[in-house]
């Protein structure tokens, strides 16, 4: 089983650079980054300002910046190099730990994702410990009284959440719950006077802030997670150990708590991988229309200003838990099912 | 190519430096008639309290605190180069020449050189002496290669020769060429030298968060990364006694604090945690302004104020290399099929105006006969058939395979309300208009690359008309220029030549006239609106003086531009009592029409 | 003749489909707005239905516009209906038209001398969910827009399917390299994230249905492909693909009669969740203003608008209200039809 995990683990090094690489091109073959900003932002000042500037015929003609200038431009930037070249520049130094620095807040990237990370790894750990907590004991509700009233009604409620999209829950609870009925606040992580605020104060504000983007975030992994649980407890409560365990003697509390319950958690078990790091990405549409300021949001916003080395950070670091998730998934469910044999 | 700029660069620098050696021994020219004005009207209040603290805010933390170099044309760069004085400034209203740094001025002969006397009190925020070495490091710095800055490279060398400095206190700055408003040029700002010292490539990344000295009424206090910014009234500020600075610069603090979202900053200023809130836009003074509880008690005032100020060109600008607009009758047609007056008055209620000419509000400069086109169907098929085109099948003109369908590219979303209300109604003089919304710089790049069809944007405004670059031949047919429309006209560019050349201001005012009616003759650019007022709500407290802003202002709370706003602490303890109690006050709007032009 | 040996196989799991109420009532739900949406012309329209005018009957309908002096109106661009109806009331003569019920079309702006939009939901003025902030009618931007969401999820279904099934189907049947190379292939595309890519895409040019689609489908069709190549390697592993090969079967014969015919039962289940992906997709795009350009009637702006105008509640509450009903009415049809075509019947616990 070691064997199969590092297989595993060297197989997340050509998909890392397959990510990288298309991402990187793309960033690089698109018009808009920091010196073509510079060009039009010169542009700009020279229709208010440079109207008669230059005396001689020749500099006034021109662009406003001749060639030579955006030459050094592209240097400063290190946009001079062919495109191969400079991805494994860039590849060499994320080997080092380095980032890089953003081209607009001239900080080093990964300062301004650890800045965000709390934030979002509040989210994502919050979110997944109570998606667990509420659905596994749903789904054995529901399992142990299939066909009632109680299994049909949350399955519609449940099917609804799942039905809508994340960041479409995130504007109607923004809608009515914060903006028209004022039960919480519109947005953002914490309050403006936080730090005036007492302890207790200060968790009653992280709360409050957090309940309405929780619903959004959780509502989605939702259904899957509670009919994943009720499936497999049904099918596991069908099967003959169970039957034999009760016609033994045992009674039906034990027989689905002792047994049939602790095997259902596999499959469960093999989407923890996966929640976790998505939630740690998180949704950036869900952080805009809460104004999170997490890592979503830190990647949307550089890739609307064209701040590619905080757009490829985030990818580095999203990417890489993505494919660490899945096999972390995988390991869970060797952990919690010794049977399992990868090969 | 590198060790080419690099020879430029010390060539610029071996040049500049023999320059100003060579210059040590010059003796100031003896026959200067020195000018100063203690005399133009004070536009302060004098019983303006100095005092509290004004809160705003910000959509966007500033990228740097840096006002050159990369990133650093944010709206922020005003409030730092606000606590920047020049050599001289305009008085608001009357735009006479007033003090600043320096306290007299003379023009020289060859109408490219001016001098000045500095004052002798001014002094850098850190306590340093402004003298004339300031002034020629100002030209070092700007036009050194660290700065990454192109664009000021560039200027500092085409339009300022040098900087000749007679003794600490007494210096000229000589222009490249004459020009009628020299004053524009010459009028540079002082770096400090003694802060930045030798340059070097690490420039932009090592002052991007330094606090520059500065001689300006505040100073940037406190930085709190990503959320807000506080500037800190100098209590010992150098000029506070200066004629045309009192009953200015009144609040002891300035924070700007960082707000993304539109909507919460209205929330914020209802919960007052800000002091004032824009409400130009006509859905905010309308919807969002009108029945708020504040208002209606009278805790907060509503006040709209007319100015008379330079309006920037905005309106389509049409490609003339586009086969569709070769025809002056078709463009002429295009301004017809624009329905301005249903778009003021139907969806923005009446409050812009018409903008009717290319250059509105330049005083002398304006040419008061020219009134645009107005949206005129039958106007329109006369035009178009005596063209021969034909209407279509569904509406939209045609001829041969040209149909009149044209791609209206902009870039900002909140236009696009405009946009859609002006198709539908050019749908109906046969005129088929299609939206093309772009990011900013893509929408930008597009039209410099001139491969537009319509372009719908404005210009910024300069202190004079200014033609050559969007209007002359020579920008016209090429890729990164100025000259949108391609307008390639030769007796336009004789008319452009010549008022570039003139220095003669009745000349330049003739001639701008002239190119004015020029380029409604050509009818490449159809002017939509100016604004023309700006409109805020505020606390009460906030108290103005009887006139509350400038000619030229562009809003009531400038904290370091000319806005003579001051806190009075006996109101504010009084509203903020009545608050708590429940009381009420008679709800105020103010509007101030005394720059209103006729 | 595959769909003529399935028959009795796919009527009974018809027949479990309509068995499940939630679902199969979902469906009549959902046709009728498909309905509504295909043919909103007649019933939510600027034009007349019909018009009688001095003796000619009009259709406006449908096809090229009618001059306004046709009717008499003194002007040759397109009628306005509506004023022709006051007009005609007004003559008292033998002339009529018949108006639809919304008379309004998704892209004009009904603006008035004295009020300003949004107007609230009326039914004197025949805005029956009111108008968005411009002062077009709800009702046709929400219809309209929806018939722009559906063409969109259904292209891009019909194309990802296309993709998914040959690809899935070659993956799992042939196997070794190129299985593998694909594989790979997936595994780094899935992580591209795909909205990052269409904004840079959305900045560029302005995007319209193909490119969108075009796009969509680009970073779309793994996870179908995926599947299917799941299930084909299952398939050919069970023992009746091992007969016919014994038998001499070309590889066409076994795909073609035995691998696809029983995988593809599998795949349509995807049909309506990738339907809805496919909307809420797009509404996402327009939300955040990378979509389709204006004015395009979207869902996605319509959320846009309501967030930023509060004040106008109906805006957000109509558009939320559609987007509810259409994507919990696609997600049963989804579980009906995943129950009926797919059933792992759980036998429970007694």
């Amino acid at each position: 089983m070691a064997s199969y995990f590092i297989r595993r683990l060297l197989l997340v090094i050509p998909t890392f650079l397959g990510i990288t690489l298309v991402v990187f091109t793309i960033t690089r073959l698109v018009p808009g980054g920091p010196i073509e900003r510079i060009i039009s932002e010169a542009q700009q000042m020279s229709a208010t300002e440079g109207d008669s500037a230059g005396t001689s015929q020749s500099a006034a003609n021109d662009a406003p910046l001749s060639p030579e200038q955006i030459e050094m431009l592209k240097e400063f930037y290190g946009f001079d190099k062919p495109i191969f070249i400079s991805y494994i520049e860039w590849l060499g130094k994320v080997l080092t730990l380095d980032l890089g620095t953003s081209t607009r807040y001239y900080d080093p990237v990964w300062d301004i994702i650890k800045d965000k990370l709390p934030v979002s790894a509040y989210y994502g750990v919050v979110t997944t410990i109570l998606t667990y907590l509420i659905c596994i004991p749903l789904g054995v509700l529901k399992a142990i009284k299939h066909k009632s009233f109680i299994d049909s009604t949350s399955s519609i409620v449940v099917l609804i959440g799942y039905a809508l999209p994340g960041f479409i829950v995130a504007i109607i609870l923004f809608v009515w719950p914060a903006a028209q009925w004022d039960w919480f606040p519109l947005g953002g992580f914490i309050s403006e006077e936080f730090e005036d605020f007492t302890a207790a104060e200060q968790i009653w504000d992280v709360i409050h802030h957090s309940i309405l983007p929780l619903i959004a975030y959780m509502i989605g992994g939702f259904a899957t997670m509670t009919f994943l649980m009720k499936n497999t407890l049904m099918d596991h409560l069908a099967s003959d150990y169970i039957r034999t365990a009760i016609a033994k003697g045992l009674s039906f509390r034990s027989a689905v708590f002792k047994h049939a319950f602790r095997n259902s958690l596999i499959p469960l078990a093999t989407h923890f991988g996966n929640n976790i790091s998505l939630f740690l990405a998180g949704s950036f549409l869900i952080e805009k229309v809460f104004n999170i300021d997490g890592l979503g949001l830190l990647g949307f916003e550089s890739l609307v200003e064209r701040d590619y080395p905080i757009v490829l950070g985030v990818l580095v670091i999203t990417s890489i838990l993505g494919l660490l998730g899945n096999i972390l998934s995988d390991f869970c469910v060797a952990l919690v099912d010794p049977r399992v044999k990868f090969d | 190519m590198i060790s080419k700029i690099f020879a430029r660069f010390w060539l610029i620098i071996t040049l500049f430096c023999f320059g100003t050696l060579g210059h040590a021994t010059d003796k100031l020219p003896e026959n200067l008639q020195w000018q100063t004005n203690d005399t133009a009207p004070i536009f302060a209040s004098p019983d303006a309290k100095k005092g509290g603290t004004y809160r705003t805010y910000l959509s966007a933390f500033p990228l740097t605190l840096r006002t050159v170099g990369p990133d650093s044309n944010s709206s922020f760069r005003g409030a730092i180069n606000g606590n920047q004085l020049s050599l001289i400034s305009l008085h608001p209203n009357t735009e006479e020449l007033i003090p600043e740094l320096a306290t007299h001025w003379a023009f020289g002969e060859d109408k490219k050189t001016m001098y000045f006397k500095l004052d002798k009190r001014a002094r850098w925020s850190d306590g340093k002496p402004v003298t004339a070495n300031d002034f020629l490091y100002t030209l070092e710095f700007m036009r050194s290669q660290h700065i990454v800055a192109p664009w000021y490279n560039n200027y500092y060398t085409e339009k300022l020769d040098k900087v000749v400095k007679y003794d600490d206190h007494t210096l000229a700055i000589v222009a490249t060429k004459a020009d009628p408003d020299l004053f524009l040029i010459v009028n540079i700002t002082p770096t400090p030298r003694h802060f930045y010292g030798e340059l070097n490539k690490d420039f932009v990344k090592r002052y991007n968060w330094s606090i520059v000295p500065n001689t300006g009424p505040y100073q940037i206090d406190k930085i709190k990364k990503g959320k807000s910014i506080t500037f800190k009234r100098k209590k010992k500020w150098w000029a506070k006694d200066l004629k045309y600075f009192q009953g200015r610069f009144n609040v002891d603090r300035v924070i700007y604090t960082v707000i993304r979202d539109q909507t919460t900053v209205f929330e914020y200023f209802k919960k007052k945690r800000l002091d004032d809130f824009i409400v130009t836009f006509p859905n905010y003074w309308h919807e969002k302004a009108k029945s708020i509880e504040i208002y209606d008690k009278g805790y907060i005032k509503k006040h709209w104020f007319y100015t008379d100020s330079r309006e920037s060109p905005a309106g389509f600008w049409l490609n003339l290399d586009k086969d569709l607009f070769k025809d002056p009758n078709v463009r002429y047609a295009f301004a017809h099929a624009i329905h301005m007056d249903k778009l003021l008055n139907g969806l923005l209620r009446g409050d812009y105006s018409r903008l009717e000419n290319h250059n509105t509000g330049y005083g002398e400069y304006t040419n008061p006969n020219i009134r645009a086109r107005r949206f005129d169907i039958k106007k329109v098929e006369e035009l178009m058939t005596a063209s021969r085109w034909k209407r279509g099948t569904d509406g939209i003109w045609e001829k041969g395979n040209l149909r009149y369908s044209v791609k209206v590219t902009y870039s900002f979303d909140g236009h696009t309300p405009r946009l859609v209300l002006l198709k539908e109604e050019a749908k109906k003089a046969g005129v088929d208009l299609q939206l093309q919304r772009l990011d900013g710089s893509a929408a930008f790049k597009l039209i410099l690359e001139k491969k537009h069809d319509a372009a719908w944007m404005g210009w910024s405004t300069s202190f004079r008309p200014r033609y050559w670059q969007s209007y002359h031949s020579d920008n016209a047919h090429k890729a990164q220029t100025n000259n949108i429309t391609n307008t390639d006209d030769p007796a336009m560019d004789k008319m452009i030549r010549a008022y570039r050349d003139s220095i003669d201001p009745q000349v330049r005012i003739r001639l701008a006239h002239q190119i004015q009616e020029k380029i409604q003759e050509i009818g490449a650019f159809v002017p939509t609106y100016k604004v023309g007022y700006f409109r805020t709500a505020y606390w009460r407290w906030w108290q103005f003086p009887k006139v509350a802003a400038t000619k030229n202002s562009g809003g009531l709370f400038e904290p370091f531009g000319t806005s003579l706003f001051w806190l009075d602490p006996a109101i504010k303890k009084e509203t903020e009592q009545a608050m708590k109690t429940g009381k009420h006050f008679k709800p105020e709007t103010i509007i101030d029409t005394t720059f209103k032009p006729k | 003749m595959t769909t003529m040996k399935l028959a009795p196989l796919t009527l009974k799991k018809i027949k479990r489909f309509r068995s499940i109420k939630r679902g199969y009532y979902s469906l009549l739900i959902f046709c009728f707005m498909l309905l509504i949406t295909i043919f909103a012309e007649l019933w939510i329209n600027n034009r007349a239905l019909l018009v009688y005018y001095e003796g000619h009957v009009y259709f406006p309908t449908y096809g090229a516009m009618t001059p306004g002096n046709t009717f008499g109106l003194e002007y040759d661009y397109e009628t306005n209906y509506r004023d022709l109806q006051k007009k005609i009331e007004l003559e008292e003569g033998n002339n009529f038209l018949v108006m639809p019920l919304v008379p309004y079309n998704a892209f004009e702006m009904d603006l008035r001398d004295t009020e300003f939009p949004p107007f609230s939901p009326s039914w004197k003025d025949k805005h029956y969910l009111g108008t968005d902030a411009i002062g077009r009618d709800m009702v046709a931007r929400l219809v309209y827009g929806f018939r722009v969401c559906i063409t969109f999820s259904l292209f891009l279904l019909v194309i990802t399917f296309a993709i998914g099934i040959a690809l899935g189907c070659l993956m799992g049947y042939w196997g070794g390299k190129f299985d593998l190379f694909f594989q790979r292939l997936i595994e780094i595309w899935s992580s591209i994230p795909f909205l990052y890519i269409i904004m840079i895409i959305a900045s560029i040019v302005v995007p319209n249905l193909t490119i969108l689609v075009l796009v969509s489908v680009l970073f779309g069709w793994m996870g179908l492909t995926w599947y299917m190549r799941t299930a084909t390697y299952k398939e050919k592993a069970r023992d009746y693909v091992m007969a016919a090969k014994a038998l001499g079967a070309s590889n066409n014969r076994i795909i073609f009669y035995h691998i696809l015919p029983n995988t593809i039962s599998l795949i349509v289940t995807f049909v309506p969740f990738s339907v809805a992906g496919g909307i809420s997709g797009l509404t996402a795009l327009d939300y955040l203003g990378f979509g389709l350009p204006p004015p395009t009637p979207s869902w996605g702006e319509l959320l846009q608008q309501g967030t930023t105008n509060l004040q106008a509640i109906w805006i957000i509450s109509s558009t939320v209200t559609a987007l509810v009903v259409v994507m919990v009415s696609i997600t049963f049809i989804g579980e009906a039809v995943r129950e009926g075509f797919d059933p792992k019947l759980h036998s429970t616990f007694e």
